[in-house]
């Protein structure tokens, strides 16, 4: 079959190839406008066989376009071919996966299924041109985008060692909209000591506007050890916690998740985030019901900083407990399982039980995400209701089983969950029958609407 | 003045000329209460010697027209009065440490001096001071490079010595000058106790010049008996910049010599922070005097200040400054969360920390002050 077939010459009757959906051949006019096609562009790789097929392999593999013509693709692999060789049938395909066919055993074209003639295969070198010419212009395009790339990368950080003002801020935004695009911006940024620059333009009397920015840069880049260690000073901490507090959900956002990457440096002191501004910003981020995409964000840093002991009873102590608890009902999953977690750990300390104990809501909404989410929501939930109902039995555990504890403990026990959450449970359905004689607590372990 | 003239007229036409500027006076009242909702109060509120009132000037060089001659000049009474109450401190000090002291003859003075010390203690015990001339500049000089009198100052804290002593007696032959015009630092430098409350208006001249915010800043007395002044001033405050000595750990106060003055500033913040008026205040705290903190910080430990008994160091040099400092700020934070209600937790509130005679410091403070006032607008009104 010819390499081109006009599209408007139907009738050719060639089986799966041609006149399928997929279209045609070769388009002339693509073929025209791309310039493959004479149009004299993307020349130059006209060298040796063999230097050609190198460059060509390695250009297919790192411009991994989505998108090939599928007239340079081979129909036995599905992968463009290097090496197309052409059959008496006129079918073209790549040699080496051609040549296996053969070694099984079959002279037939694969496509046509036809018995094969004439065992001679042709290197189809019009193919094979158009084949690394087409990609060779791919590749330089490419190429040049990622060198513009580059260029402004390295003119917006040149600008930025000097620029003050409304100047440095327009750099440092601009710069921001290279990174997020472009994703080979981000090892310019960090090879041409971006990071640094950047970090050296937070200090304590930083503009928000300015601190914005900076923070939303580098919170998407590969941050080193010592750029970490560089950001944890106090100065820089501290503009990251104003901006908590005061910026849009974004640069919150942004700040939140810094800060966290922060944390993860075994450097990093925990008297950095013992900070009641930083503490009471985060719980405001999180309660934000007009912008909800800040609170997963934001109950993740919660979590990590219930990592450090001496933190948790600062988060106690501003209050956190009875915010989170009224939280629960309207959290997504994934934000549940977190704030379950941090409660969790809060119910470890004597005060973050009596905050749980102090606050009306707290059991009924345990009780009700019991075998509702997931396993591990299902283990805080009823780790929370322990800590709880041992800190006061008579009181709590009445609560509980008000709220229909018992039976869900029950439906736990008889469930597939594992064995140590059962066990749990009925440690816990034994603590809170005690205040009840048989037959009334047998009552309340009936499935009532509240469980459905 | 129409109205005195319209004895003159008919009835009729005094009526209409009466209403007509009865209907001026009122359409002008309402402009004026139109635009004076735009001005933003700004509160310096803080413990004598907090540095409010250096904070004042600063803002009256940075964004009026700073002090003309006849202002300047005025300030060299002031500046007089300052050097001959503080030589006469440190000279009775003197007196009183070599008295009681177990050291005492560090704090004796050669006998030539002692005589100049006699007169100047005089001078600094009367009412109406003379102008600092050459010679009485020579004699106090000699005074204060006597080893017994850098002793006394020494132990300045003890006495109530005011910041300015050291700057004004380096520079006595400059002051005692007949031409003498004070400079703008030496006018920072001069000391005034408060009285009453002062007041300026000023718009803060950005980039693009007219940043459009108007301010009217007010200064107060400090001491404890001018605090009752500065309640009716309370009402409609944008912001309150609450101003902090962070040196004063280790003094007390001028009113009252038991008090140590951290402890002052402690209670005061609180009260202030209670005020049911500051609901929606926002709030600035200027941890002031940072470059006397930074020299002294290293010498005498934190936890002279009870409410400071807690620190322990952990390095030293410049490292061990910014700890103490970063412990001083969380304490002053955890204040703020801890007198302040639930439903006031969104006001506005930031720590900066300040030299308020530095005027390059004051000015940057100054302008991320106003970049956080101008967002709070924005936010209020739903525009950002």
């Amino acid at each position: 079959m010819p390499m081109f077939q006009p599209s408007k010459r139907d009738g050719v009757v060639v089986a799966g190839f041609d006149g399928s959906g997929d279209g045609q051949v070769l388009d002339l006019d693509t073929a025209v406008k791309d310039g493959v096609l004479g149009g004299g562009v993307g020349g130059g790789v006209i060298g040796a066989a063999v230097g050609e097929k190198l460059d060509l392999k390695k250009m297919i593999e790192e411009l991994d376009l989505p998108e090939i013509p599928s007239v340079f693709i081979c129909p036995i692999s599905l992968e463009p071919m290097q090496d197309p060789v052409t059959l008496c049938t006129g079918q073209t395909y790549e040699r080496s996966n051609i040549l296996k066919w053969f070694n099984l055993g079959h002279y037939t074209c694969p496509t046509t299924m036809q018995e094969l003639w004439d065992d001679s295969i042709t290197p189809n070198r019009t193919l094979y041109h158009l084949i690394c010419t087409w990609f060779s212009q791919k590749y330089s395009r490419m190429k040049k985008k990622s060198e513009d790339v580059q260029e402004r990368v390295c003119e917006l950080l040149q600008t930025l060692k000097k620029a003050k003002g409304q100047a440095r801020i327009q750099a440092l935004k601009e710069l921001k909209q290279v990174v997020a695009v472009h994703a080979t911006a981000i090892k310019t940024v960090v090879d041409e000591g971006g990071v640094a620059l950047i970090s050296s333009l937070l200090g304590p009397f930083t503009s928000h506007a300015v601190g914005s920015e900076a923070i939303a840069i580098l919170v998407n880049l590969e941050l080193d050890s010592e750029s970490k260690t560089n950001l944890m000073q106090p100065t820089k901490i501290s503009l990251m916690v104003d901006m908590l507090n005061e910026g849009s959900v974004e640069t919150k956002i942004n700040c939140t998740r810094l800060i966290e990457k922060l944390m993860e440096e075994k450097e990093f002191r925990s008297e950095s985030i013992s900070s009641h501004r930083l503490l009471v910003g985060l719980m405001r981020l999180v309660k934000d019901k007009k912008h909800s995409n800040g609170i997963l964000p934001g109950l993740s840093l919660l979590r990590s900083i219930c990592l450090h002991k001496q933190v948790m009873s600062l988060i106690v102590s501003i209050g956190a407990v009875p915010q989170l608890v009224e939280l629960l009902p309207t959290l997504e999953p994934d934000c549940l399982e977190l704030a379950l977690f941090i409660l969790d750990a809060l119910s470890s300390l004597p005060e973050g039980k009596e905050a749980l104990k102090d606050c009306g809501n707290s059991i009924p909404n345990m009780v009700r995400l019991l075998m509702r989410v997931s396993e591990s929501c299902t283990q805080y939930a009823l780790s929370i209701l322990w800590s709880v109902c041992k800190l006061a039995p008579e009181e709590c555990s009445s609560v509980a089983v008000e709220a229909g504890l018992a039976a869900k403990l029950l439906l736990m026990i008889q469930s597939g969950c594992n064995p140590v959450l059962k066990q749990k449970s009925s440690e816990l359905l034994k603590l809170c029958s005690l205040n009840y004689t048989d037959t009334i607590f047998i009552s309340k372990c009936k499935l009532t609407r509240t469980i459905q | 003045m129409g109205l005195l003239c319209s004895k003159n007229r008919h009835y009729a036409e005094a009526d209409i000329e009466e209403n007509a500027q009865a209907a001026e006076i009122e359409r002008r009242i309402e402009q004026e209460t139109k635009a004076e909702k735009h001005i933003q109060k700004l509160l310096l509120l803080g413990a004598g010697e907090s540095g409010k009132s250096t904070i004042f000037k600063q803002i009256k060089l940075l964004f009026q027209t700073g002090f003309d001659e006849a202002e300047l000049k005025s300030y060299v009474s002031v500046i007089d009065a300052n050097i001959y109450q503080t030589i006469k401190i440190l000279y009775d000090g003197s007196k009183e440490f070599a008295h009681n002291d177990v050291n005492s003859s560090k704090y004796v003075l050669s006998s030539e001096n002692k005589v100049i010390g006699e007169k100047l203690s005089e001078i600094g015990s009367r009412l109406d001071y003379p102008r600092l001339n050459r010679e009485l500049a020579e004699e106090i000089g000699e005074l204060w490079k006597d080893s017994a009198i850098q002793e006394t100052y020494a132990r300045g804290i003890e006495l109530q010595v005011p910041d300015c002593t050291h700057y004004f007696m380096e520079n006595l032959q400059r002051l005692s000058d007949a031409n003498y015009v004070p400079t703008k630092e030496d006018v920072l430098y001069a000391r005034v106790r408060t009285t009453g409350v002062v007041e300026i208006q000023f718009s803060p001249v950005g980039e693009n010049k007219k940043s459009g915010e108007v301010y009217r800043l007010f200064d107060v007395g400090g001491q404890r008996n001018e605090r009752r002044k500065w309640i009716h001033l309370f009402e409609g405050v944008t912001a309150v910049i609450f101003c902090a000595a962070i040196n004063e750990y280790d003094q007390t106060l001028f009113e009252d010599e038991q008090k140590n003055r951290m402890m002052e500033t402690k209670e005061l913040f609180d009260w202030v922070l209670k005020q049911p008026c500051f609901e929606k205040t926002s709030f600035m705290l200027f941890l002031n005097k940072f470059d006397i903190f930074e020299k002294k910080v290293l010498k005498v430990p934190l936890n002279v200040c009870e409410w400071f008994k807690d620190y322990q160091p952990v390095s030293a040099g410049k490292q061990e400054i910014e700890h103490a400092f970063e412990f001083i700020k969380k304490k002053f934070e955890e204040l703020y969360f801890q007198s302040t209600a639930p439903d006031r937790v969104d006001r506005v509130f930031k720590v900066y920390r300040t030299t308020a005679l530095d005027q390059k410091v004051v000015k940057k403070t100054f302008k991320l002050v106003d970049e956080t006032l101008r967002r709070r607008n924005l936010l209020e009104a739903g525009l950002l």
